[in-house]
């Protein structure tokens, strides 16, 4: 009967009077406790205890068996779509448009992109009557793309009269906000101010000195390392 | 006497049970990681910091277009905007002068009418509760003759946050050949 190799099973092998019956038992032991566990989380309700022998045994377990399976197929299909669902809400949350603007949450890039735009302004829009080249020539380095060719259109239209008038042009940037800042792509808005001279009065002849401001609003492109400004709208 | 131990399920072994529980376990650290992740976005400060000042802005530019728009014809409805849109300092001298200052616009009978070109933010400090704006902005203002000028500003916005709403404590043009720089 039944209770004889139970019994056995817990206590020391006995040589020589071990049956058959017994070994493949042995061998399921270490596979069963990590089911039990399952079995206790996925069907707390189901009674552990299952009868030993008999007829019913074999009717019960096909279908106890079924219902664990099911039971685990349908935690872990829970547990994917849940996974998958935190996995779709943290992109949802990190590609969201504030998140995605670097601007004042990366500092340092921040400081950086406005100190490059608003030095290079001053460069191309600083210049003396005989000294336009400096800052064509910075205009090549820190301007491209639209706001290089505005650029070039403004100043061949310009150049003669600035060189005959005696045009002196300081351009400062006073205030210098980024509005976007994303990767290698920043939008800034900059308050500038742009003091001219007219004859030969530099700086001493005050009088003859006019300051206007000019709100603009530029696009720049981080490209080897250095920002460019591709794009100049007046505002 | 040792009685027959009732051993739960010593059963044969179901290699479908296993690999079902094998997934579930895996699918269980998926899960698990992945909650994580989502938490971890979702309690970023960074995110939070760049809303923020999202907030910041958006009020701010708001604010400002608020203060630079006044019909004479609704003159409560406009100074009404104005006391929310502020607090502190500003709101203060806004509303000390409020009477007087709704009489000239009465007389005056002007439409101001401001619109906001571009904005950002220039600080924030989302702890203390304090932002500063840089915005340009379009005045229309419309004469008693009908006679329309455009004015172009630089306006230079400070905002403070009160009860979790940003409103403007202190506004002024960018000065225009001063000496400070930022």
């Amino acid at each position: 009967m039944t209770p004889t190799w139970l019994l056995r099973r817990n206590a020391a092998p006995e040589p020589g009077t071990a049956d058959e019956t017994a070994e493949p038992q042995a061998e399921v032991e270490a596979a069963e406790p990590e089911a039990e566990v399952a079995e206790s989380e996925a069907e707390a309700a189901e009674p552990e205890i299952e009868p030993e022998s008999g007829p019913e045994a074999a009717a019960a377990r096909p279908p106890n068996g079924r219902l664990r399976k099911a039971a685990l197929a349908g935690a872990a299909a829970v547990l994917v779509l849940g996974g998958c669902g935190f996995l779709y809400g943290a992109h949802q949350l990190r590609s969201q448009a504030p998140a995605r603007n670097q601007a004042l949450t990366d500092a340092g890039a921040t400081t950086r992109v406005a100190g490059d735009v608003g030095n290079a302004l001053a460069r191309v829009f600083s210049y003396t009557p005989d000294g336009t080249g400096a800052a064509e020539r910075s205009a090549r380095t820190v301007l491209d793309g639209r706001a290089a060719r505005q650029y070039e259109t403004l100043f061949a239209r310009v150049r003669d009269d600035l060189t005959d008038q005696r045009v002196t042009l300081s351009t400062r940037a006073v205030r210098t906000g980024v509005i976007e800042l994303d990767g290698d792509r920043a939008r800034l808005l900059v308050f500038l101010d742009q003091t001219s001279h007219r004859g030969k009065g530099t700086g001493e002849d005050e009088a003859g000195a006019t300051t206007a401001a000019a709100q603009l609003t530029v696009t720049a492109r981080l490209e080897d390392d250095r920002w460019r400004i591709v794009d100049i709208k007046a505002r | 006497m040792k009685s027959a131990v009732r051993l739960p399920d010593v059963g044969r072994f179901r290699p479908l049970t296993a690999l079902a529980l094998a997934l579930t376990l895996v699918a269980g650290g998926f899960a698990a990681w992945a909650g994580q992740d989502w938490y971890r976005a979702a309690h970023d400060d960074r995110a939070a910091y760049a809303a923020e000042r999202d907030a910041a802005l958006s009020a701010g530019e708001q604010a400002v277009q608020n203060l630079n728009t006044l019909d004479h014809r609704e003159l409560k409805r406009g100074l009404d905007l104005w006391a929310s849109s502020t607090t502190g300092e500003l709101h203060e001298q806004l509303a000390a002068g409020r009477d007087e200052f709704a009489t000239q616009v009465k007389e005056a009978r002007t439409v101001s009418t401001a619109r906001v070109l571009s904005g950002a933010v220039t600080e924030l400090d989302d702890r203390a509760g304090r932002a500063r704006v840089l915005v340009a902005l379009r005045v229309t203002v419309e004469a008693a003759d009908g006679a329309k000028t455009d004015k172009d500003s630089r306006m230079l916005g400070e905002l403070t946050r009160t009860d979790g709403r940003w409103k403007l404590s202190a506004l002024g043009q960018a000065p225009v050949g001063g000496t400070s720089t930022g």
